[in-house]
Order: structure tokens, then C-alpha cells, then sequence
């Protein structure tokens, strides 16, 4: 490490929020499978779902249908975001009563920064326990926290006692934390790059510490340098306030390329949704959808249309796929990453602009 | 080919052919007009694969042969010459000549059977229509229609045959126009299609108050109007149109009568001074007033009072209004009638004196 004062940071992360606030607000859905969601006929995806719904191993992001198939017992129900949102509000409220340096990543999860917090002793994890039973008082959920000095390790250490626990990994114990670390629960590591990595024969945070700057960027160009800072205690990343984003997106790359034009197509919309509902989670409206697609050279292209009523309604989605992909070559060559993202973006919450209601959508 | 004609017989007929006929091509042959005679008829084909415009003209020649030459050029010259000109036309070592006066011309021509003519065998539904009537159906909707939404099934007018009404629908999502009257022509035909919206704006302008009859033949992928000598084809949109029934099923509060001129001055005026993107206006219905006010980013505010003939609760709710504005021109009588559930729901505005339309406005948050 650098002799630069150590951080102290805190990761706090809702436990199963949507579906949580749901199960709180409804008592019927309580210790029952629940999906918050795309319903099960529609194309919708899942947003978040219960511990419950998790044992059958419904995760979010999964298409409703699939998550129908796994539980049919399973209850959906539809997002309510106006209440997420504000229940939201009240937990970063309670954020802000320790510091100024919140980072909020989404409706349910957020980085502090508590370093100056001369409170508690000093300590990170008395002030993360006590957030937890701040927000357990005031809204009735549980969070977890992650306690350590960088984003990453806190962000991996809120997950570990997961749910309504905390974890601390200290500068001591950090560097042997990450070298037993498997290599698919670091930062930006999806189940494709996890694959590539073992095709490497690296399978740890110790092994990936084994590779050099320059043979981490040659494999896997701009986030190699990425891995590597986090693989070797350097995350150096601050936790900004007000950051912006520009951008929001999901990608999805294949372990083996695929071919069918309509599988694409049915993946990208799904990916559409996945975006559509993290730009939600993030409070944002978007003008613009891009798709990406990286044929199985390694040729990428990307497509995008813009909207300038914004997009709203997540049931135009395939219409503007329709339009996207035919631009594309999908139906003639293999394609081993897809992608959708969202720019042109805006804040639901300090931009209230005039709305034109719709006949044909929700609104 | 070989025929005389007078410039005033020749001219209309191209230039309804070049509105249907695309400036930039993909292929060469639709620039071109199709020349057709056949026993003293010479037919003129443009057509941009979606739309098919066939007219015909009398011609004292029974030759039977056919060319296709560039439309636009026919159109200039034929245009630029002096009134009732008279003009030869003759194929020869294929080029057309034109010659008039002391003007001659020498186009090219691309050979008549590389044309894309529509294949248009098999209607499985024919009807009779009075053109005034479509005209009228066409005329109040089509502004409503939407353009290169996304929604590529609401760029069109839905057109339903139905228990001896015709009806047409048209809507961009924000509004919604509706025509509806018993067809004059009885029959039993259930059907109903999409017109995309370039079909609807041709066909709009070709049609007339004329009491005529046209011929309307339907097939599975496109409908053929035959009418004061053309022949329009148009591909329909092949989609299911959404459903607006519900917009009808709300629990209408009042009826308000507003006089139009009234109202549609003060919109004029008042949206001057309104958000320029979103046109927003509110309307603020209390006792024997309505207040139509606008304020813009600018901190700018403009309010106008009309009298009304209301004395329910007072209500607010806001509207672009542009949407106002089309709705209120396409009506005719000196008095409106506009209907109110919620500000949160569209608001239906009509003619008391002709129940064949009305307009729905869905309102703004502001």
C-alpha cells in the first residue's frame, strides 16, 4: 500500500429491495416465492425477486417466462418504482446524516466514504451497523453492509453475509482476501471473461496477480488494466457524489457464437429490458438506444436510434430492435457479444418535465 | 408507339403520376413512367413499390405496345410548353421523341417488361363507395396519423368495414381521430385494414366531393381503388392495430359547450408564450369560464378567458396545444362540444352537428 491515509468505505446494498418492499407493503406475498417484474406471459424480465424465489434459482435479469417455468407458484407482481423511489430517498437521507460522500450506484445500494467520520470510535463497521438498523427502523427492510478500504473490496464484503449482515475486510487482511478471491466475483468479471480466465488457468485472485500489466491488456484490452489494479490492492476509485452517468447499459457475451437471427433478436430484447430496468433502478429517462454487436471475428458494430419523446415505455423495445438489427448482419454472420445500452440520459426526479400521455401506453 | 395529344389531356395525369413517384430510387426503372396503349387507351404507371397509380386517356390509336421513360422529364417538357400544344409521340430505335411546334425532344427508355407492375390478381373482398365520402373519412382523420413512429402500425389509417359502417382510425398516441357513419352503398363485407400513411396522403389528394362510385377491391397484402378513370394501388401495413375502446368505456363527467372561434383564437394566441417543445396549455374550467393559460422556461405568461356555458366543479388539466389546434380547425361548426373524465385522461372533442367524427386528446402532466 501507499502511504497515502488509508479509506474507510462502506457499501450498503438492499436486500432484495423491490421485492422486499413488496413482501413489506403486502403482507400475503411474506416467505412466499416472489417476482418483481415482467409478468410471467409477457417479455418482460425479472427485476428482483425473493429469497424465496431464489432457492428455485430465479435471479434477476432472467425472462419471466423462464422464472414461470422454474416456480409456477411463484407471485408477480409489477414494479411500483414511484414507492422505490421513495423509499430510496429515506435511506439516503440516513446516509447523509454520517457524511456528505454518498455515491448512490442505485435505488439500492450506495458507497460512503467515512474516513473523517470522527464518530463511533472511528469505526467503519460500527457506523455500518448502525446505518443498517437506522434503515431497519425507518423502513422496515434490511440491508447489508461491506466495510473496507476501497469500493471493491466493500462492495464484495456487503455480499458475504448477505442478507441483513455485514462483513469487514481490513488492510491487513485485504491482500489475502483477494488472492483466495475466485477469480468470477471481481469487479467487471461476467461468466464470459470468467471462462476466458480459466482457459488461462486462472481461477484466483493469486493467479491473476501472476499476470503482468502488458499480458492482462493484450488478453483483454482496456479492463485488463482494470483487473490488474484491483488484483493488486490498487482500486483507487472515490466515491463521487454527484457523479453522472452517461451511459447505461448490459452486455452479454457467448461462450460459444451463435447464429440464429432470431435467437439474437430475442436476446437483444431481453438485454433491452435488463437495461431498461437498471435505468430505472437508476432513476434515468434516455433518448437514445444503442445495440452493439461483435461478430465472431472480433469485428464490433454499433446501431442506435433516437427518440425524442424519450423512452418510456419499454413495450416499444422490439419495435426499435426490429429497426436496429436491420441494420446489422445478423442474419448472416455469427455474433459472440451483444449489447444495449442507453444514452442521452436524464434524471426522473430533478427534471420533472411536461409528459404527454399516451393512449396505447401505461403511463 | 405512336400517338397525338393535347398538352392539357397529358399534363394532369403525369403530375398525379410523379407524386407517386420517389425522387431518389433504388431502381432505376421507378423513376420512369410506364407507357401503355392498348385499343384507343393509353394507360401512364408510377409506382414506388408501396403505391401504384394507374391513369387512363383516350387515344385515337388501337396500336398495342409499351415503354417506360424518365417521369420527371416528361413531366418538364410536357409542362413547359406553351398551353394546348399539340404533341406527337413516337418510339423510334428506343428513344421517345416528342415534338411540338417547333420543340423537339429525344428521351431515353428502359424497356416495359423489367417494370414492377403490382400483382394484383385475387381480391378476396369488392365493394362500392361514394369518393366523397372516403374523401370526407380521409380528410378528418389523417392528420392525426403518426410519422416514423417506432410503432410502425400507427404511421397509417386503420379503415374497418363493419356492420354496414365505415370507419376510420388514425393516431399517433397523443390523439386520436375518429370517423364512423353508415356506409350508403349496403353491404355485408366485415373487414379491415392498415393504409400506410404515404398511400393515405396520395390518395387523399387524388379523391374529391364527387358523388361517384369508386370500386374498392381488397386482397390479402393490398387494397386497389378504381375511380374517375385510375386505378391506386397501396401494400397495407400488415399489423394489428392497438386498441382504443377503452378511451370510449371512461365515465364521462360533463359536456361542455365551447364556442370554436373562441377557443381556437385564444389557443393561437395564448400558445405563443408556451413550452416551444411540448406546446403545453392549460385549460381551467370554472363557472361560465374557461382559462387557457401557457408559461414557458422564460418565466414568460400568457392567460385568455373564453365564456363558457359550464357550471360544474372547477377543473384543471393540460394539453399540447397543437393537438388542440388540429382537432378544433378540422371541426366545422361554430360550437364544440368538449368531454371531460380526469386530467389524466384523454378528453373527447366533437361536432354536435355531425356525429361522423370526433377527436381524442390525451392530456399532459405539466
Amino acid at each position: 500500500m501507499s502511504t497515502e491515509l488509508l479509506r474507510k468505505i462502506i457499501h450498503i446494498d438492499m436486500d432484495a429491495f423491490f421485492a422486499a418492499v413488496e413482501q413489506r407493503d403486502f403482507p400475503q406475498y411474506r416467505n412466499k416465492p416472489l417476482i418483481v417484474g415482467g409478468l410471467p406471459n409477457s417479455r418482460g424480465v425479472v427485476a428482483t425477486c425473493s429469497y424465496e424465489a431464489r432457492a428455485f434459482g430465479i435471479h434477476s435479469v432472467m425472462p419471466s417466462s423462464k422464472a414461470y417455468r422454474l416456480c409456477p407458484s411463484a407471485i408477480f407482481v409489477k414494479p411500483r418504482f414511484a414507492v422505490y423511489r421513495a423509499v430510496s430517498e429515506q435511506i439516503r437521507e440516513i446516509f447523509r446524516e454520517y457524511t456528505d460522500l454518498v455515491e448512490p450506484a442505485s435505488l439500492d445500494e450506495a458507497y460512503l466514504d467515512v474516513t473523517t467520520v470522527q464518530d463511533f470510535q472511528q469505526s467503519a463497521t460500527l457506523i455500518a451497523q448502525d446505518i443498517t438498523q437506522k434503515i431497519k427502523q425507518r423502513t422496515q427492510l434490511t440491508a447489508s453492509a461491506g466495510i473496507s478500504y476501497n469500493k471493491f473490496l466493500a462492495k464484495i464484503a456487503s455480499d458475504i453475509n448477505k442478507p441483513n449482515g455485514f462483513y469487514t475486510i481490513t488492510p491487513e487482511q485485504g491482500p489475502t482476501f483477494i488472492k483466495q478471491l475466485p477469480i468470477g466475483k471481481f469487479h467487471g468479471i461476467g461468466r464470459a471473461t470468467e471462462k476466458k480466465m480459466h482457459a488461462l488457468g486462472i481461477h484466483t485472485g493469486k493467479e491473476l496477480t501472476m499476470l503482468s500489466k502488458e499480458q492482462l491488456q493484450s488478453h483483454f484490452g482496456k479492463t485488463g488494466l482494470h483487473y490488474f489494479h484491483i488484483a493488486n490492492n490498487q482500486d483507487n476509485r472515490p466515491v463521487r457524489p454527484h457523479r453522472l452517468t452517461k451511459s447505461v447499459g448490459v452486455e452479454q457475451t457467448f461462450s460459444k457464437d451463435i447464429s440464429d437471427p432470431i435467437l439474437i433478436e430475442q436476446t437483444i430484447n431481453r438485454l433491452f429490458l435488463a437495461a431498461f430496468a437498471k435505468l430505472q433502478t437508476k432513476e434515468l429517462t434516455a433518448m437514445t438506444v444503442t445495440i452493439k454487436v461483435k461478430y465472431e471475428n472480433f469485428e464490433q458494430i454499433t446501431r442506435s436510434k433516437t427518440i425524442l419523446d424519450r423512452i418510456t415505455d419499454p413495450s416499444l423495445g422490439p419495435y426499435i430492435i426490429a429497426e436496429l438489427t436491420k441494420k446489422t448482419a445478423i442474419s448472416q454472420r455469427k455474433v459472440r457479444l451483444l449489447g444495449v445500452t442507453f444514452s442521452s440520459l436524464e434524471s426522473t426526479i430533478t427534471s420533472p418535465r411536461p409528459k404527454q400521455l399516451d393512449l396505447f401506453q401505461l403511463n | 408507339m405512336k400517338f397525338k395529344i393535347n398538352r392539357e389531356v397529358f399534363l394532369l395525369p403525369l403530375q398525379k403520376i410523379v407524386n407517386v413517384i420517389e425522387k431518389r430510387q433504388t431502381m432505376p426503372i421507378l423513376s420512369n413512367i410506364l407507357l401503355k396503349m392498348n385499343a384507343e387507351v393509353l394507360t401512364l404507371t408510377g409506382s414506388d413499390l408501396e403505391i401504384q397509380l394507374i391513369v387512363e386517356l383516350s387515344i385515337d390509336n388501337t396500336e398495342v405496345s409499351e415503354i417506360t421513360v424518365p417521369a420527371r422529364k416528361i413531366l418538364d417538357i410536357i409542362r413547359l410548353l406553351p398551353a394546348e400544344s399539340q404533341i406527337d409521340i413516337q418510339l423510334d430505335n428506343a428513344k421517345l421523341k416528342i415534338v411540338s411546334g417547333r420543340s423537339r425532344f429525344s428521351l431515353t427508355t428502359l424497356e416495359a417488361v423489367n417494370y414492377p407492375e403490382f400483382d394484383e390478381k385475387n381480391p378476396h373482398t369488392t365493394m362500392l363507395l361514394p369518393i366523397s365520402q372516403l374523401n370526407k373519412a380521409l380528410n378528418k382523420t389523417l392528420f392525426c396519423m403518426a410519422n416514423q413512429d417506432v410503432r410502425y402500425y400507427l404511421n397509417g389509417i386503420l379503415v374497418t368495414i363493419s356492420n354496414q359502417q365505415l370507419k376510420l382510425v388514425a393516431s399517433d398516441g397523443h390523439r386520436l381521430a375518429l370517423f364512423n357513419e353508415p356506409l350508403t352503398e349496403a353491404n355485408d363485407i366485415e373487414t379491415s385494414f392498415i393504409i400506410p400513411r404515404k398511400g393515405v396522403i396520395e390518395l387523399s389528394r387524388l379523391l374529391s366531393d364527387s358523388d361517384q362510385l369508386l370500386s374498392l377491391q381488397l386482397a390479402i397484402s393490398h387494397v386497389r381503388l378504381d375511380f374517375e378513370r385510375l386505378s391506386f394501388s397501396v401494400k397495407l401495413i400488415d399489423a394489428k392495430y392497438p386498441d382504443f375502446s377503452k378511451v370510449f368505456q371512461q365515465d364521462f363527467k360533463s359536456v361542455i359547450p365551447v364556442n370554436r372561434k373562441d377557443f381556437k383564437d385564444a389557443l393561437t394566441r395564448v400558445s405563443i408564450l408556451s413550452n416551444e417543445k411540448f406546446k403545453g396549455v392549460s385549460l381551467n374550467f370554472s363557472d361560465s369560464t374557461l382559462k387557457v393559460a401557457a408559461y414557458n422556461p422564460d418565466h414568460e405568461e400568457a392567460e385568455e378567458n373564453v365564456t363558457i356555458d359550464y357550471s360544474g366543479e372547477a377543473f384543471v388539466i393540460a394539453f399540447n396545444a397543437q393537438y388542440l389546434l388540429d382537432a378544433v380547425s378540422n371541426l366545422e361548426s361554430d360550437l364544440i362540444h368538449i368531454s371531460l373524465s380526469s386530467n389524466m385522461s384523454a378528453c373527447v372533442i366533437e361536432d354536435p352537428m355531425d356525429a361522423s367524427y370526433q377527436y381524442i386528446v390525451m392530456p399532459m402532466r405539466l
